[in-house]
């Protein structure tokens, strides 16, 4: 597979809300919409559909919007970022250049506040159930605090270090009118945080978030003549591990060791770029501990150097290496994965005024589902 | 500090032996009757080897913390506030490195949890069942 084949075309995204009134049925139609508007096309002209295994497919969702030839359908295999962030840009780059489809839809939504809530997907687990929730360790705040612990052993981080990554992220989301948290957060406003597992609070984990987020993917010859400037999809990647969920967050030898290295490795060979060569990031921020490890699997800082990178402000507004710039998951808005990609795609095209990047023309994205992980080089032609 | 309260659900009888254990006062993990080696956690189907039955195995009751956390807010369904906090540690006997067990700090007074710290498995036993505690050596 090659880089700047294909380019986002069309971004949508519902308000990210604590709990919104709306089905995510009617979350996911809307975001399409505004997508597909986006993207200066009419829904008949849509004729491919990544979808995701957590939300409804084409069948229902096509229907909802007014698709007429699904031409070209899949569904993403792998989990949370990966699949919305990674997995869907390759499918929907082999079906266009496959000829199977022209402009292809990728939806996502959430609703965090549904019955069960984002828990509910682990207490399923029989091996989760058998050996782990009759000792309370249970929920993926408690699996990334025991993670949070065991890499502050290993490398080294303060509580003022781990406490940089939500700051940061809260000072971008101070500039976005869209994002769901906006109130000024300093280290006084952090430790005040309610903790839920140590060393992690109420602050360091993703937003409770009720939102869907949609983008159009189309060939770089006819993003040409579409509405907006160009951004390509230069490179992307994929990395796995054979740790399934089951055991992933006990058993993998450092438990904090995702596949970010690895994903990433393929997304800057393929895009002919390198970590320097990136003007900003936007990296999945499901606990502050897990953005700051995929920040150095990113090659943005060295390995162990995460928290101090955070530190020292390099991913501040007006930083050197700008991350999350729309707030990312823990400030911004949770829909895993999808709605910091189009963030990236946001930047590219410009205009955002006091969150805008200066000169912004490559953007990593990084994206982490469980056991895999990818990395997205997108850049503005 | 408290303690979880939980029931314990077991759809696959074969994770039985792990609670049969602790009521015996040990620490058994599932191990390869073919290479001796230990699986764990028990998976539902064994690496490249779907027809293997495995069999469990005592463990060393000494070993260490790979990592911990301590419990402030329960996210067990249910209301469990009456039992924060705990703390939580991935404990490896010295029998099977690698092979992690969580299981719940007991007898800690005056010991701050860290990673490496040496610890001894103890059954206990909360309401109709036991789960593994882990007290600092």
């Amino acid at each position: 597979m090659q880089g700047n084949k294909v380019a986002i075309t069309g971004i949508g995204e519902t308000p990210m809300l604590r709990k919104g009134a709306k089905p995510l049925m009617h979350m996911m139609a809307q975001a399409s919409l505004a997508a597909i508007a986006d993207a200066g096309l009419k829904p008949a002209e849509i004729d491919g559909y990544i979808g995701n295994r957590m939300t409804p497919g084409s069948d229902d969702l096509g229907n909802a919007i007014g698709m007429k030839d699904r031409a070209f359908s899949a569904v993403c295999d792998v989990a949370g970022g990966t699949a919305s962030a990674g997995q869907a840009l390759i499918l929907a780059q082999l079906a266009i250049e496959a000829g199977l489809a022209t402009h292809v839809l990728v939806p996502y939504g959430i609703q965090s506040t549904k019955p069960g809530g984002v828990y509910g997907f682990h207490a399923r687990e029989p091996l989760k159930a058998t050996f782990e929730m009759p000792v309370g360790f249970f929920g993926q705040p408690t699996y990334f605090a025991s993670m949070a612990n065991r890499y502050a052993h290993d490398h080294g981080m303060t509580e003022e270090e781990l406490a940089s990554v939500a700051i940061t992220y809260r000072a971008w989301a101070v500039l976005n009118p869209e994002a769901q948290r906006r109130e000024p957060m300093g280290l006084e406003e952090y430790r005040q945080s309610p903790m839920i597992s140590t060393p992690l609070r109420v602050a360091d984990c993703c937003l409770t978030t009720d939102a869907a987020c949609a983008y159009i993917v189309s060939a770089v010859d006819r993003a040409k003549d579409m509405p907006h400037p160009v951004v390509q999809l230069s490179g992307v990647g994929i990395g796995t591990n054979n740790f399934p969920h089951g055991v992933l967050f006990t058993q993998n030898p450092c438990t904090y060791n995702y596949p970010g290295e690895a994903s990433a490795k393929k997304a800057y060979a393929m895009a002919g770029v390198a970590p320097k060569d990136l003007d900003l990031a936007q990296v999945y921020d499901g606990f502050s501990i897990s953005a700051l490890v995929q920040t150095e699997m990113l090659g943005l800082c060295e390995r162990g150097e995460g928290a101090r990178f955070y530190h020292q402000g390099h991913a501040k507004p007006g930083g050197r290496m700008p991350i999350n710039t729309s707030g990312g998951h823990l400030s911004g808005g949770y829909v895993p994965g999808i709605n910091l990609l189009i963030e990236g795609v946001r930047q590219l095209r410009g205009g955002l005024g006091a969150r805008q990047v200066p000169d912004a023309r490559i953007c990593g994205v990084a994206g982490l589902g469980g056991n895999s992980h990818s990395t997205a080089i997108l850049t503005r032609s | 500090m408290g303690i979880p309260n939980y029931p314990v659900h077991i759809e696959d009888p074969q994770l039985q032996g792990f609670y049969e254990g602790l009521a015996a006062g040990e620490l058994r993990l599932t191990v390869d009757p073919e290479t001796g080696q230990f699986v764990w956690y028990p998976p539902e189907v064994v690496p490249g080897k779907p027809d293997t039955v495995l069999e469990w195995r005592k463990v060393a009751p000494e070993g260490s913390a790979y990592t911990f956390t301590t419990v402030v807010r329960s996210l067990l369904p249910g209301d469990h506030k009456d039992e924060v906090p705990f703390t939580v540690v991935l404990f490896e006997s010295d029998d099977a490195p690698g092979c992690r067990v969580p299981g719940v700090l007991v007898s800690a007074e005056g010991f701050e949890p860290a990673c490496g710290m040496r610890l001894r498995f103890k059954a206990v036993e909360v309401g109709d069942h036991f789960i593994a505690g882990f007290e600092p050596v």
